[in-house]
């Protein structure tokens, strides 16, 4: 592996950030002002200086000028800061750029949004991922700069080896998938849903950090203890026989542990 | 290249020390220059089994502390001249043993070309046990056929993966083997016991051998000789096949089938 990356000036990380979408159907800034200012009901904090991205795919091919500058003075306006624009036509790349705005190529997925926001109000909002620009200051290895992953979700823990009594797994932030035999004793843990694909003994708890829709999912499933979001079961009297030693999965219903079958219905 | 192997079970009781004894003679018998060392320092059973137990002037505690030199503490076996026995001590506690010692004592047994260096672990999980197997290279791990075993061996091989030398510097994880003891097959027929298949099932690592239950065993730690020595008996037959397993050879598994003893033998109680 490489040296300390904290010892280095800068460290270079995808990182994704959420901004909003201002999905234009005029390029009128009146018309826009207008709009807004009605979404807003004329509350100043409605927009909390999130980025935006201006995307004029929706009008791109009719609209000969586009005023960025209002634009953005309008956007910021309203508490919205302008960071990018997607849906461009060539001719308007030299004005985006000269006003400082980056360029999404918003590789597709947008259509159908537009398709339904079409109908509505001149601005729509949607949230979308942004991936922040990358600089490349230095050759580090780095993978070809292909269009950054649409959603970049935390990847999931996944461990190949079995968990053994007395051992105990955290997955922080993010779903737990283990792929050999938790035995007795040990403890698995996930903020997110716990998948076992092996025989399952020792005590389950998904769900660690509150998500009440987080789940427990086993392909032979015969724990002495699982929680989802705090709430905890214990089999003293074993786990039901019915359910034991076959696909399953554990939800919370209510405030029950509800287990069901995975091969009875389809 | 020497290895380094730790008998190891988390229980007490379930055979370590004779597996240890009978091992390590086994490999010297076939011409290996074996060392065991005995990591249960305060209690000292090895040397009794091995039956060197008034030969006993220095011991492991010794050497880390510099107080007697290998030589000095090394005891050369009464059978094998390529089997050493290193005792441990029976005055002191467990903490006298420093990582930094031990691996002194291992690297200068190395350096003797020891081909082969048996630690036989101390019960539990502490001190003792910790330093009798953070320098392994293999594991020999020695289960009864009993849930709390089973139990404490999977928790002894969590420890391992986490603890280790191997495990702590990222290379190759400690080679572990299954060993079976005091298997009984017609108690497993009578549902008694579990069966090696269930015990294999939960501790999912491969299997080097079962040793049956026998008197034999007793007889043997009495008499301070390995069982291995009681030629004809099963339990020395076994524990060849374990040596014979762990060099590479192929041998087919046995005593695990139960036989209904037939009418003559049940008439004039042979056996």
């Amino acid at each position: 592996m490489s040296k300390s990356p904290s010892s280095l000036p800068i460290e270079i990380k995808i990182s994704t950030v959420v901004a909003i979408s201002a999905i234009l159907h005029s390029s009128d800034p009146i018309a826009i002002d207008a709009a807004l200012k009605q979404m807003t009901g004329g509350v100043s904090d409605f927009f909390d200086d999130e980025f935006a991205v201006i995307d004029v795919g929706a009008i791109a091919a009719g609209a000969t000028y586009i005023d960025w500058r209002a634009l953005v003075d309008l956007l910021k306006k309203y508490r919205l800061n302008a960071v990018a624009v997607r849906g461009a036509t060539a001719e308007m790349i030299d004005a985006i750029k000269a006003r400082g705005l980056a360029l999404d190529d918003g590789a597709g997925g947008d259509r159908a949004r537009e398709d339904v926001a079409a109908a509505s109000a001149a601005v729509t909002i949607a949230p979308v991922q942004l991936s922040a620009p990358a600089p490349a200051p230095q050759p580090a290895p780095q993978p070809a700069p292909a269009p950054a992953p649409q959603a970049l979700a935390l990847p999931a823990m996944i461990v190949d080896t079995p968990v053994r009594a007395g051992q105990r797994v955290y997955a922080r932030g993010c779903d737990l998938i283990i792929t050999a035999a938790v035995n007795n004793g040990a403890e698995i843990i996930a903020d997110g849903s716990i998948h076992v694909y092996a025989p399952m003994h020792g005590r389950a708890l998904a769900g660690a950090s509150g998500n009440a829709e987080s789940r427990i999912f086993g392909l032979s499933l015969q724990p002495e203890l699982v929680s989802i979001a705090g709430v905890y079961r214990t089999f003293d009297d074993g786990f039901p026989a019915e359910l034991a030693r076959q696909p399953a999965q554990i939800r919370l219903v209510g405030d029950r542990i509800d287990i069901s079958s995975l091969t009875s219905h389809r | 290249m020497a290895r380094i192997i730790v008998v190891t079970s988390g229980k007490g009781g379930v055979g370590k020390t004779t597996s240890s004894a009978s091992f390590s003679t086994g490999l010297a018998l076939r011409g290996h220059k074996t060392a065991v060392l005995d990591f249960d320092v305060g209690l000292r059973n090895l040397d009794l089994i091995m039956g060197c137990e008034r030969r006993v002037v220095y011991d492991l505690v010794n050497v880390v502390n510099g107080e007697a030199t290998l030589n000095q503490a090394l005891i050369k076996d009464k059978h094998c001249d390529n089997l050493f026995i290193l005792p441990a001590s029976q005055t002191r506690d467990k903490d006298a043993l420093s990582e930094d010692g031990i691996e002194r004592v291992l690297n200068e047994l190395v350096k003797m070309d020891f081909e082969f260096i048996i630690c036989d672990s101390p019960a539990g999980i502490e001190h003792g046990a910790l330093m009798a197997l953070t320098f392994a290279d293999e594991a020999l791990i020695v289960t009864n056929p009993e849930v709390s075993s089973v139990r404490d061996s999977d928790r002894i091989l969590g420890i391992i993966q986490a603890k280790s030398r191997r495990a702590q510097t990222g290379g190759e994880p400690v080679k572990e083997h299954l060993l079976i003891t005091r298997y009984s097959p017609k108690r497993v027929e009578n549902d008694e016991m579990l069966s090696y298949q269930d015990v294999q099932e939960i501790l999912r690592i491969p299997l080097i051998g079962i040793i049956p239950e026998s008197e034999s065993v007793l007889h043997a730690s009495n008499q301070g000789n390995p069982a291995i020595h009681f030629k004809g008996t099963d339990v020395a037959e076994a524990y060849e096949d374990v040596v014979a397993r762990f060099l590479g050879e192929e041998r087919p598994l046995r005593f695990t089938n139960y036989e209904k003893p037939g009418l003559l033998q049940r008439l004039f109680g042979t056996k």
